[in-house]
Protein backbone atom coordinates (compact mmCIF):
# COMPACT_ATOMS: atom_id res chain seq x y z
CA UNK A 1 0.00 0.00 0.00
CA UNK A 2 1.36 3.37 -1.02
CA UNK A 3 2.09 5.86 1.72
CA UNK A 4 0.82 8.77 -0.36
CA UNK A 5 -2.62 9.11 1.23
CA UNK A 6 -1.52 8.84 4.91
CA UNK A 7 1.31 11.29 4.24
CA UNK A 8 -1.11 13.69 2.57
CA UNK A 9 -3.42 13.40 5.59
CA UNK A 10 -0.56 14.24 7.97
CA UNK A 11 0.39 17.30 5.92
CA UNK A 12 -3.25 18.39 5.50
CA UNK A 13 -4.01 17.84 9.19
CA UNK A 14 -1.01 19.84 10.37
CA UNK A 15 -1.75 22.60 7.83
CA UNK A 16 -5.35 22.75 9.05
CA UNK A 17 -4.17 22.88 12.67
CA UNK A 18 -1.70 25.68 11.92
CA UNK A 19 -4.22 27.77 9.99
CA UNK A 20 -6.93 27.18 12.60
CA UNK A 21 -4.63 28.24 15.44
CA UNK A 22 -3.78 31.38 13.46
CA UNK A 23 -7.51 32.13 13.21
CA UNK A 24 -7.84 31.60 16.96
CA UNK A 25 -4.94 33.96 17.59
CA UNK A 26 -6.54 36.55 15.28
CA UNK A 27 -9.85 36.21 17.15
CA UNK A 28 -11.77 34.94 14.11
CA UNK A 29 -14.71 32.59 13.90
CA UNK A 30 -14.91 29.52 11.69
CA UNK A 31 -15.14 30.75 8.10
CA UNK A 32 -15.36 29.30 4.61
CA UNK A 33 -11.68 28.34 4.39
CA UNK A 34 -11.78 26.25 7.57
CA UNK A 35 -15.05 24.56 6.56
CA UNK A 36 -13.53 23.68 3.18
CA UNK A 37 -10.30 22.44 4.77
CA UNK A 38 -12.03 20.14 7.23
CA UNK A 39 -14.20 18.84 4.37
CA UNK A 40 -11.06 17.96 2.42
CA UNK A 41 -9.69 16.19 5.49
CA UNK A 42 -12.90 14.15 5.77
CA UNK A 43 -12.67 13.07 2.13
CA UNK A 44 -9.01 12.07 2.53
CA UNK A 45 -9.84 9.95 5.59
CA UNK A 46 -12.68 8.22 3.70
CA UNK A 47 -10.28 7.45 0.83
CA UNK A 48 -7.79 5.98 3.31
CA UNK A 49 -10.49 3.84 4.93
CA UNK A 50 -11.35 2.50 1.48
CA UNK A 51 -7.70 1.63 0.82
CA UNK A 52 -7.35 -0.16 4.19
CA UNK A 53 -10.58 -2.11 3.62
CA UNK A 54 -9.15 -3.26 0.26
CA UNK A 55 -6.08 -4.56 2.12
CA UNK A 56 -8.34 -6.47 4.53
CA UNK A 57 -10.42 -7.93 1.68
CA UNK A 58 -7.20 -9.04 0.01
CA UNK A 59 -6.54 -11.17 3.10
CA UNK A 60 -4.09 -8.99 5.04
CA UNK A 61 -4.49 -9.00 8.83
CA UNK A 62 -3.00 -6.68 11.49
CA UNK A 63 -1.85 -8.01 14.88
CA UNK A 64 -5.04 -6.71 16.50
CA UNK A 65 -7.96 -6.66 14.10
CA UNK A 66 -10.49 -5.23 16.66
CA UNK A 67 -8.20 -2.25 17.28
CA UNK A 68 -7.89 -1.52 13.56
CA UNK A 69 -11.63 -1.81 13.01
CA UNK A 70 -12.22 0.53 15.98
CA UNK A 71 -9.96 3.11 14.35
CA UNK A 72 -11.62 2.70 10.97
CA UNK A 73 -15.06 3.25 12.51
CA UNK A 74 -14.05 6.21 14.71
CA UNK A 75 -11.81 8.02 12.20
CA UNK A 76 -14.43 9.55 9.86
CA UNK A 77 -16.27 11.05 12.84
CA UNK A 78 -13.32 13.24 13.84
CA UNK A 79 -13.60 15.93 11.11
CA UNK A 80 -17.38 15.51 10.96
CA UNK A 81 -18.13 16.05 14.65
CA UNK A 82 -15.36 18.63 15.14
CA UNK A 83 -16.56 20.48 12.03
CA UNK A 84 -20.12 20.78 13.32
CA UNK A 85 -19.11 21.48 16.92
CA UNK A 86 -16.64 24.20 15.93
CA UNK A 87 -18.99 25.81 13.41
CA UNK A 88 -21.62 26.21 16.16
CA UNK A 89 -19.21 28.39 18.13
CA UNK A 90 -19.35 32.14 17.55
CA UNK A 91 -15.93 32.93 18.94
CA UNK A 92 -12.25 32.18 18.38
CA UNK A 93 -12.73 28.82 20.11
CA UNK A 94 -14.46 27.36 17.05
CA UNK A 95 -11.21 27.36 15.02
CA UNK A 96 -9.45 25.92 18.11
CA UNK A 97 -11.70 22.83 17.83
CA UNK A 98 -10.67 22.54 14.14
CA UNK A 99 -7.02 22.67 15.20
CA UNK A 100 -7.58 19.69 17.50
CA UNK A 101 -9.22 17.75 14.64
CA UNK A 102 -6.24 18.44 12.37
CA UNK A 103 -3.72 17.32 14.99
CA UNK A 104 -5.75 14.20 15.80
CA UNK A 105 -5.88 13.24 12.11
CA UNK A 106 -2.07 13.47 11.91
CA UNK A 107 -1.60 11.45 15.11
CA UNK A 108 -4.08 8.83 13.87
CA UNK A 109 -1.83 8.15 10.85
CA UNK A 110 1.11 7.39 13.13
CA UNK A 111 -1.07 5.15 15.32
CA UNK A 112 -2.46 3.32 12.26
CA UNK A 113 1.09 2.60 11.13
CA UNK A 114 1.88 1.17 14.59
CA UNK A 115 -1.26 -0.99 14.53
CA UNK A 116 -0.61 -2.26 11.01
CA UNK A 117 2.78 -1.41 9.43
CA UNK A 118 1.30 -2.14 5.99
CA UNK A 119 -0.24 1.32 6.32
CA UNK A 120 2.92 3.25 5.53
CA UNK A 121 3.37 6.89 6.34
CA UNK B 1 -27.52 32.97 16.36
CA UNK B 2 -29.38 36.29 16.48
CA UNK B 3 -26.76 38.53 14.99
CA UNK B 4 -25.48 38.15 11.44
CA UNK B 5 -22.28 36.18 11.94
CA UNK B 6 -19.81 37.16 9.28
CA UNK B 7 -16.92 34.82 9.81
CA UNK B 8 -14.24 37.49 9.67
CA UNK B 9 -15.80 39.60 12.42
CA UNK B 10 -14.22 39.27 15.82
CA UNK B 11 -16.66 37.82 18.30
CA UNK B 12 -16.89 39.71 21.56
CA UNK B 13 -19.85 38.04 23.29
CA UNK B 14 -18.90 36.34 26.55
CA UNK B 15 -19.58 32.61 26.75
CA UNK B 16 -23.20 31.93 27.72
CA UNK B 17 -22.73 28.35 28.97
CA UNK B 18 -20.02 25.87 29.96
CA UNK B 19 -20.06 24.47 26.41
CA UNK B 20 -19.39 27.77 24.62
CA UNK B 21 -16.31 29.94 24.46
CA UNK B 22 -13.26 28.10 25.84
CA UNK B 23 -15.71 25.40 26.91
CA UNK B 24 -16.21 24.55 23.23
CA UNK B 25 -12.60 23.39 23.03
CA UNK B 26 -12.72 21.74 26.45
CA UNK B 27 -15.80 19.66 25.59
CA UNK B 28 -14.23 18.68 22.24
CA UNK B 29 -11.07 17.37 23.93
CA UNK B 30 -13.04 15.63 26.69
CA UNK B 31 -15.24 14.01 24.04
CA UNK B 32 -12.16 12.84 22.17
CA UNK B 33 -10.75 11.22 25.30
CA UNK B 34 -14.14 9.74 26.22
CA UNK B 35 -14.24 8.08 22.81
CA UNK B 36 -10.65 6.87 22.72
CA UNK B 37 -10.54 5.66 26.34
CA UNK B 38 -13.85 3.80 25.94
CA UNK B 39 -12.76 2.14 22.71
CA UNK B 40 -9.40 1.21 24.17
CA UNK B 41 -10.92 -0.26 27.34
CA UNK B 42 -13.55 -2.17 25.35
CA UNK B 43 -10.96 -3.79 23.08
CA UNK B 44 -8.61 -4.57 25.99
CA UNK B 45 -11.27 -6.11 28.22
CA UNK B 46 -12.95 -8.04 25.40
CA UNK B 47 -9.81 -9.52 23.87
CA UNK B 48 -7.14 -9.97 26.58
CA UNK B 49 -8.52 -9.13 30.01
CA UNK B 50 -6.36 -11.66 31.93
CA UNK B 51 -3.18 -10.14 30.47
CA UNK B 52 -3.35 -7.03 32.68
CA UNK B 53 -6.67 -6.82 34.58
CA UNK B 54 -5.66 -3.89 36.80
CA UNK B 55 -4.54 -1.75 33.86
CA UNK B 56 -7.64 -2.57 31.84
CA UNK B 57 -10.05 -1.87 34.69
CA UNK B 58 -8.32 1.49 35.21
CA UNK B 59 -8.72 2.18 31.48
CA UNK B 60 -12.44 1.52 31.85
CA UNK B 61 -12.62 3.75 34.95
CA UNK B 62 -10.86 6.56 33.08
CA UNK B 63 -13.32 6.16 30.23
CA UNK B 64 -16.27 6.57 32.61
CA UNK B 65 -14.72 9.69 34.14
CA UNK B 66 -14.18 11.24 30.69
CA UNK B 67 -17.75 10.45 29.64
CA UNK B 68 -19.15 12.07 32.82
CA UNK B 69 -17.02 15.19 32.28
CA UNK B 70 -18.07 15.47 28.62
CA UNK B 71 -21.77 15.12 29.42
CA UNK B 72 -21.81 17.44 32.44
CA UNK B 73 -19.73 20.18 30.76
CA UNK B 74 -22.07 20.02 27.76
CA UNK B 75 -25.18 20.21 29.97
CA UNK B 76 -23.83 23.08 32.10
CA UNK B 77 -26.67 23.30 34.64
CA UNK B 78 -25.68 24.08 38.26
CA UNK B 79 -26.14 20.40 39.19
CA UNK B 80 -24.16 19.24 36.17
CA UNK B 81 -21.37 21.64 37.10
CA UNK B 82 -21.21 20.27 40.63
CA UNK B 83 -20.90 16.74 39.24
CA UNK B 84 -18.25 17.99 36.82
CA UNK B 85 -16.18 19.45 39.68
CA UNK B 86 -16.20 16.04 41.38
CA UNK B 87 -15.36 14.13 38.21
CA UNK B 88 -12.55 16.52 37.20
CA UNK B 89 -11.09 16.25 40.72
CA UNK B 90 -11.29 12.44 40.59
CA UNK B 91 -9.71 12.60 37.14
CA UNK B 92 -6.81 14.75 38.36
CA UNK B 93 -6.24 12.49 41.39
CA UNK B 94 -6.45 9.46 39.08
CA UNK B 95 -3.83 10.79 36.67
CA UNK B 96 -1.45 11.56 39.54
CA UNK B 97 -2.06 8.24 41.33
CA UNK B 98 -1.97 5.97 38.28
CA UNK B 99 0.92 7.94 36.80
CA UNK B 100 3.01 7.44 39.93
CA UNK B 101 1.86 3.85 40.40
CA UNK B 102 2.77 2.97 36.78
CA UNK B 103 6.30 4.27 37.28
CA UNK B 104 6.83 2.53 40.64
CA UNK B 105 5.31 -0.86 39.84
CA UNK B 106 5.80 -1.59 36.15
CA UNK B 107 4.87 -5.26 36.57
CA UNK B 108 1.22 -4.48 37.19
CA UNK B 109 1.08 -2.34 34.03
CA UNK B 110 2.47 -4.55 31.26
CA UNK B 111 0.12 -2.65 28.96
CA UNK B 112 -0.44 1.09 29.13
CA UNK B 113 -3.57 2.90 30.29
CA UNK B 114 -4.55 6.43 29.34
CA UNK B 115 -3.11 7.65 32.65
CA UNK B 116 0.18 5.66 32.65
CA UNK B 117 3.25 7.88 33.04
CA UNK B 118 0.94 10.86 33.74
CA UNK B 119 -0.55 10.51 30.26
CA UNK B 120 2.80 10.56 28.48
CA UNK B 121 1.38 8.38 25.69
CA UNK B 122 -1.11 11.14 24.94
CA UNK B 123 1.20 14.13 25.02
CA UNK B 124 0.45 14.70 28.76
CA UNK B 125 -2.96 16.05 27.76
CA UNK B 126 -4.61 13.83 30.43
CA UNK B 127 -2.54 15.66 33.05
CA UNK B 128 -3.48 19.22 32.04
CA UNK B 129 -7.06 18.53 30.97
CA UNK B 130 -8.56 18.28 34.50
CA UNK B 131 -6.69 21.45 35.52
CA UNK B 132 -8.28 23.43 32.70
CA UNK B 133 -11.61 21.76 33.45
CA UNK B 134 -11.49 22.87 37.10
CA UNK B 135 -10.36 26.41 36.16
CA UNK B 136 -13.28 26.67 33.75
CA UNK B 137 -15.73 25.43 36.39
CA UNK B 138 -14.30 27.90 38.92
CA UNK B 139 -14.89 30.73 36.43
CA UNK B 140 -18.55 29.72 36.28
CA UNK B 141 -18.97 29.34 40.00
CA UNK B 142 -17.52 32.83 40.54
CA UNK B 143 -19.69 34.28 37.82
CA UNK B 144 -22.73 32.81 39.56
CA UNK B 145 -21.72 34.17 42.93
CA UNK B 146 -21.40 37.69 41.55
CA UNK B 147 -25.09 37.70 40.72
CA UNK B 148 -25.51 36.46 37.20
CA UNK B 149 -26.96 33.10 36.31
CA UNK B 150 -25.71 31.34 33.23
CA UNK B 151 -29.22 30.82 31.92
CA UNK B 152 -30.19 34.50 31.98
CA UNK B 153 -26.99 35.84 30.44
CA UNK B 154 -27.97 36.97 26.95
CA UNK B 155 -25.14 37.06 24.42
CA UNK B 156 -26.08 40.59 23.37
CA UNK B 157 -25.52 41.96 26.88
CA UNK B 158 -22.62 44.19 27.68
CA UNK B 159 -19.49 42.76 29.24
CA UNK B 160 -20.27 40.83 32.37
CA UNK B 161 -19.18 42.60 35.48
CA UNK B 162 -17.92 39.36 36.96
CA UNK B 163 -15.13 38.85 34.43
CA UNK B 164 -12.81 41.41 35.91
CA UNK B 165 -13.80 41.48 39.55
CA UNK B 166 -11.46 40.14 42.21
CA UNK B 167 -12.28 36.68 43.54
CA UNK B 168 -15.08 36.58 46.08
CA UNK B 169 -14.13 35.26 49.49
CA UNK B 170 -14.82 31.56 49.72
Amino acid sequence: MSGAVPTTIIVAGLALAGYALLMTALNRRVGFALLAAIGVLEVLLLVLIGLVVVQLVDGGRPASLPTLIGYLIAMPFVPLVAGLWGAMERSRWGPAVYAVAGLVAAVLMVRLHEIWPVIRV
Amino acid sequence: MSEPAAAAEPAAAPPDSTRTGPGRLLVAVYGLFALSASARAAVQIATKFSHAPVAYLLSAFAAVVYIIATVTLTAGSPTARRIAVVSCSVEFAGVLAVGTWSLVDRAIFPDATVWSGYGSGYGFVPLVLPVFGLLWLRYWSRRDRTGRTAESAAPADTETTSAGTPPAPA
